[in-house]
């Protein structure tokens, strides 16, 4: 596993994870600057409401800390690791929230939905949000949207956009070949 | 299984984008272990997908940096040593082999968190406290409230029952002279106006055989001040005094008794002193009637 550093921040993953792990708190801003914008714009893309975001992140950050220890560089990146406690949290907050009673059915364009791109620190494949929805068909964005920043198992997809849960499936794979011809 | 067609059924993207159950989970982390192909693809679609959020990176509100990390610090200093949150879903394994031992859980932090918690105590107590003495106050008031109400209830049922004996009374008084009225042995005895009150109109009721008297009055002049109606009785062309009238009987309201009377042919009415007169001023007749 590669580990890819920014112009800001000289210090490797795996660095960064030995001081996490060593209860250093000093590396928590490294590795605020290293992936904040980018954890910050995935659960701001999820709750839809900024200053729901900054606290899903601020419980996110401690989360973080306090389940470091159970971080295992073999399952993959510390990235996918943060990521998905983000999102899960993010999750866990608009579903307690019942925001989605009021949310599911609009489109996830909408409202606070349509972030600005910001140039971010971690930009590890150097790809853009804007060329990422030019080269995904609408459908596939779609699906991969719910599943991703919605929170939707693949049968909740298929029952919102009446598809087959084949289809979504499908569907959802091809987005991701998609994505991955974009970055290597 | 053929694990071509494995990773191409779509479970791999599932695992990541963490749709998958707990069991699935596990089964597609097993085969992982098993086949480095698909540690391979879990691999590649993680980093597909990491790209895919990382694009979604957004200009945070200015000082959020400063705020999280801060508060970030103060939620790790004030939990220290509390049971660490449960590892999220996609790591859900055994912690690293690397773990450093002395990141061991401490167990010396019982004190804050029973302290912690007996403050919530004593707050609990405080709170129950205020509430209970609110509550007692209401009550006394309740209470008093109460006593005025039943006082003014007791009142008014000593009213009712006083009422309600004279009503009786009353009743029996009627029960008499109703009686009086439809017995055979009385005869009724009209009493006339006399030219000076024409209008005036009296009955008397007359019991030979008992010897009993009562008088009824119907509609009588009004008496100047000091004076009373006074009954005779007539026999044999001699007046016999029966008594006076009360001021009920007079104006109507009841049947009155008066004395008894042996034998008479005729009775009036005069108008004397307060008291009664032994004789009758005949100047003042006012209704008679002869039996």
């Amino acid at each position: 596993m590669t580990s890819k550093t920014s112009g800001v921040d000289a210090i490797t993953e795996e660095q960064l994870v030995a001081r996490l792990r060593a209860r250093d708190e000093a590396a928590m801003t490294i590795f605020y600057d290293k992936y904040g914008t980018a954890l910050y714009g995935v659960i701001a893309r999820i709750v839809k409401k900024e200053e729901v975001a900054e606290d899903v992140l601020q419980e996110s950050l401690v989360k973080i800390w306090h389940s470091f220890l159970s971080y295992d560089t073999s399952k993959g990146r510390l990235f996918t690791w943060v990521l998905n406690i983000c999102r899960n949290l993010a999750i866990d907050k608009i579903r307690s929230r019942q925001y989605r009673v009021g949310t599911r059915t609009q489109p996830l364009e909408d409202s606070a939905a349509q972030w600005q791109a910001a140039p971010s620190s971690f930009k590890p494949e150097h790809i853009g949000l804007e060329e990422v929805t030019r080269q995904l068909n609408p459908e596939q964005k779609q699906i991969i949207d719910l599943l991703y920043f919605g929170g939707y198992t693949q049968s909740e997809v298929a029952e919102e956009l009446e598809l087959p849960l084949g289809t979504v499936k499908t569907r959802a794979r091809a987005a991701i070949k998609v994505l991955a011809k974009l970055i290597r | 299984m053929d694990i071509q067609q494995y990773i191409e059924s779509g479970m791999l993207e599932q695992y990541v984008l963490g749709t998958l159950t707990v069991r699935e989970q596990q089964e597609v982390e097993q085969l992982a272990n098993e086949f480095p192909a698909v540690q391979a693809e879990i691999s590649r679609i993680q980093q597909d997908l990491d790209a895919y959020a990382a694009a979604h990176a957004a200009t945070p509100p200015a000082g959020m940096r400063e705020r999280v990390l801060a508060g970030w610090q103060q939620a790790v200093r004030a939990s220290e040593g509390n049971t660490q949150p449960a590892a999220p879903r996609m790591v859900a394994s055994e912690p690293a082999p690397s773990v450093a031992p002395e990141a061991v859980v401490r167990s010396i932090d019982s004190a804050p968190s029973s302290g912690r918690k007996f403050g919530w105590l004593v707050a609990a107590a405080v709170a129950l406290l205020t509430l209970s003495a609110l509550g007692n106050y209401l009550l006394y008031n309740r209470l008093k409230e109460t006593e005025t109400n039943l006082q003014v209830a007791h009142t008014e049922q000593t009213r009712y029952a006083a009422t309600e004996q004279a009503a009786l009374k009353e009743r029996d008084e009627r029960t008499r002279q109703l009686e009086i009225l439809r017995s055979e042995q009385f005869r009724a005895v009209d009493l006339k106006g006399t030219p000076k009150a024409p209008d005036a109109l009296a009955r008397v009721y007359y019991n030979a055989a008992t010897r009993a008297v009562y008088v009824d009055v119907r509609h009588l002049p009004a008496l100047p001040k000091g004076k009373q109606y006074q009954l005779w009785a007539m026999d044999k062309g001699q007046p016999v005094d029966a008594g006076v009238l009360t001021a009920a009987a007079t104006a109507g309201d009841t049947l009155q008794q008066m004395k008894d009377i042996a034998s008479a042919q005729a009775f009036a009415l005069t108008v004397e002193n307060e008291g009664g007169s032994p004789t009758p001023t005949l100047s003042t007749l006012t209704v008679i009637g002869n039996i």
